[in-house]
């Protein structure tokens, strides 16, 4: 699904490369755990993989597709069509109701928009499908973003990220701001919906100890070592 | 969606939002209210006076003369001689003429000295004559014709009586209390200073300051307000040395005292030694500038003769730079109103930054967030301006019955003129390119960004 090949990544103005990835690859449906201290480069590996920073070396495929050769324009488009995000924190535009951030997941990609409509669902019919799926029930549903928890607020996010079906999830530390066990429910929730849809999770996270939830651990100092997957 | 997402965004922001969009709301009622107010002063004086070829006076200014003799501003400070009047209407060409006689006022409106043919050759907009609401013209030197405007505040009526002071102004002391006039007709609305203009034949001025200066001045105690509106009956207070003469009626006395305006054309000039001013009107234009230099030169005494549209000219010409000063500073207004919405959209563009990057995660382009800002401005100036038409408009309705009993100016609620809808679309596209600013600021934040919420 997600495959990196000799990725070299500076930032302007700084000399030694921020980021160098020999190989990683994730394969459908995986649940890969991305771990690093701060600065280690995850947020740099994220922005890479979604398309808004170039690639200046090596190769990006995702689902496919050579994501690397594409242009800014593209790169943008094929984001909003096959990847889905979740943030660590602030993840909703508060002046837009559950229901509404959820399907601005598809309102930039019509290949989403049509792997809704080919199942005969309407764009809403699936997000509420999804906000229940995810535990967030009707009521909760009509009221106002600021009126949910953090908690409620991570789930309708992870709905708009799975909307329209996306080959994968980025998900930027999206339990930091969540007690033990919200996190843990959180985790099994977007591991249950990512069966539903056969999609594959990157979670980058400095908290080690989510790692067991996932079907492998990737350190990405290790990783730029080129040192053996675990 | 991105236009519904701006929307919904803006009203996110209501407070500052609302703040910003009464200060363009009032900074474009400012400018629509001075341009129209601006456009129809201009076009109230050059429709007070038309068809008139030459007006002459005492010499003074050209200026002064027209705006004394027509606008009733100012004061005319010389007078001319009968017998020059009578000499220059006799002259070859001269089709008509209008004696004019200023000075005198009554509660705050002047007081004309004229004679019939005031009503039948004196012209205003596009060559209308004077037409009476009620009654005619004045018949003697007992009689008024009053303006419409003049009958409408004060609560006059066909054949009531009423004084008039000497001078001009609100607080005149010097009343020609012992010649009160019955008022014999009430003129059309015209929206000229006509309208608030007491029109009397010389011989009644003649006849009041005859009797009026032979007599030492008496203080008169204002006793003339607002009662007579209500219809008492009439009372005559007569003491020894102060009288109010100022008589009311009901319906009841109506007829009775309309019985008195059964009166015969009679003398309407008197033994007139002095008039302001008179209006010429000629044959044929030929004439105009002929006649202009004979009385430029008459050696009689020093007159002025000059063309009321060149004059009106002169002055348009005179109050230009005032005019542009005043469009200058409206705009500058608006422009700060402008520059307040955009320190307002980069106040908050900072904080934004998170729902740009929520935007860019799910695909939208650094042009997309580029058009949610600019959309947003556009939004603001647009509503900006839809209030301020409407402030527009409450303000010109509050306005117009003060504009013009004060300034005589009357105010047309009407449409937008094309001039005025090409103003708002200048503050539009200033407003849409103000926003560019902030736009670009966000389109260039949500390049460097990515999907990296910086807050």
């Amino acid at each position: 699904m997600l495959t990196i090949s000799q990725l070299q990544f500076t930032w302007p103005k700084s000399s030694p490369p921020v980021l160098t990835i020999p190989k990683l690859h994730i394969a459908r449906g995986e649940h890969v755990f991305l771990h690093g201290p701060s600065g280690s480069g995850k947020s740099t590996l994220l922005g890479l993989i979604a398309g808004t920073l170039d690639c200046q070396q090596g190769v990006i495929e995702i689902a496919g597709t050579n994501a690397s050769a594409l242009s800014h324009g593209q790169r943008d488009k094929f984001r909003a069509d096959h990847i889905g995000t979740i943030f660590q924190n602030f993840n909703l535009l508060p002046y837009l109701s559950p229901i509404e951030n959820v399907t601005l997941g598809c309102e930039f990609s019509k290949k989403r928009r049509q792997n809704i409509s080919s199942q005969n669902k309407s764009l809403e019919q699936e997000a509420k499908l999804l906000l229940s799926d995810l535990g967030i029930d009707e009521h909760t549903q009509q009221r106002s973003v600021g009126e949910l928890s953090i908690g409620q607020q991570q789930r309708v996010a992870a709905a708009r990220a799975f909307i329209g079906r996306p080959e994968i999830i980025i998900a930027d530390e999206p339990t930091s701001a969540l007690d033990a066990d919200s996190r843990d429910g959180f985790i099994k929730l977007l591991f249950s919906q990512a069966a539903v849809y056969s999609a594959s999770i990157l979670f980058v996270s400095h908290d080690k100890s989510l790692a067991p939830l996932f079907d492998r651990q990737v350190s990405l100092p290790d990783l730029q070592r080129g040192a053996p997957l675990c | 969606m991105l236009i519904k997402l701006a929307w919904k965004s803006t009203l996110n922001r209501k407070a500052s939002v609302a703040l910003t969009l009464v200060t363009i709301a009032i900074s474009v009622m400012l400018l629509l209210s001075v341009e129209r107010i601006r456009q129809d002063a201009k076009s109230s004086f050059a429709n007070t006076i038309s068809g008139t070829d030459l007006i002459v006076g005492a010499r003074t200014g050209d200026i002064q003369l027209l705006l004394s003799s027509v606008f009733r501003i100012g004061h005319a400070n010389n007078t001319v001689q009968w017998q020059s009047y009578e000499y220059i209407k006799a002259q070859r060409g001269v089709a008509w003429s209008i004696p004019i006689s200023l000075g005198d006022s009554h509660k705050g409106f002047a007081v004309l000295g004229t004679d019939a043919s005031y009503f039948s050759h004196y012209q205003y907009a596009k060559k209308q004559h004077l037409t009476f609401a009620a009654g005619r013209p004045f018949h003697n030197g007992q009689e008024v014709v009053l303006g419409a405007m003049v009958a409408k505040k004060l609560g006059y009526q066909l054949g009531q009586k009423i004084v008039i002071s000497h001078g001009v102004g609100n607080t005149s002391f010097h009343h020609h209390d012992d010649n009160p006039l019955v008022i014999s007709g009430i003129l059309a609305a015209t929206g000229t200073p006509v309208d608030k203009t007491l029109h009397v034949p010389l011989s009644a001025i003649e006849s009041m300051h005859s009797t009026g200066h032979s007599k030492p001045s008496r203080m008169i105690a204002q006793k003339q307000d607002a009662t007579h509106h209500e219809h008492e009956h009439e009372h005559e207070h007569e003491h020894e040395h102060e009288h109010e003469h100022e008589h009311e009626h009901d319906s009841k006395n109506n007829s009775a005292l309309l019985h008195n305006l059964d009166s015969k054309p009679g003398d309407l000039i008197g033994s007139t030694k002095q008039i302001t001013a008179f209006l010429l009107g000629f044959d044929s234009p030929l004439y105009t500038l002929q006649v202009r230099r004979n009385i430029n030169q008459y050696k009689g005494e020093p007159l002025l003769a000059i063309m009321p549209g060149v004059t009106l000219r002169e002055l348009w010409e005179m109050l230009d730079i005032v005019e542009k000063i005043l469009l200058l500073i409206t705009l500058a207004v608006v422009l700060i109103s402008l520059l307040g919405m955009l320190t307002s959209l980069l106040a908050t563009l900072n904080q934004r930054r998170r729902e740009l990057a929520i935007l860019r995660s799910v695909g939208a382009r650094p042009w997309h967030i580029f058009t949610l800002l600019i959309s947003e401005a556009i939004f603001i100036t647009v509503l900006g301006c839809i209030f301020g038409v409407a402030l527009f408009y409450a303000l010109l309705i509050a306005a117009q019955s003060g504009l013009q009993s004060q300034f005589g100016v009357v105010l047309s609620i009407s449409a937008l003129s094309t001039y005025e809808l090409m103003l708002l679309s200048v503050i539009i596209g200033a407003g849409t390119l103000i926003g560019a600013i902030p736009a670009a600021r966000a389109y260039f934040y949500s390049l460097a960004d990515g999907m990296q919420i910086k807050t």
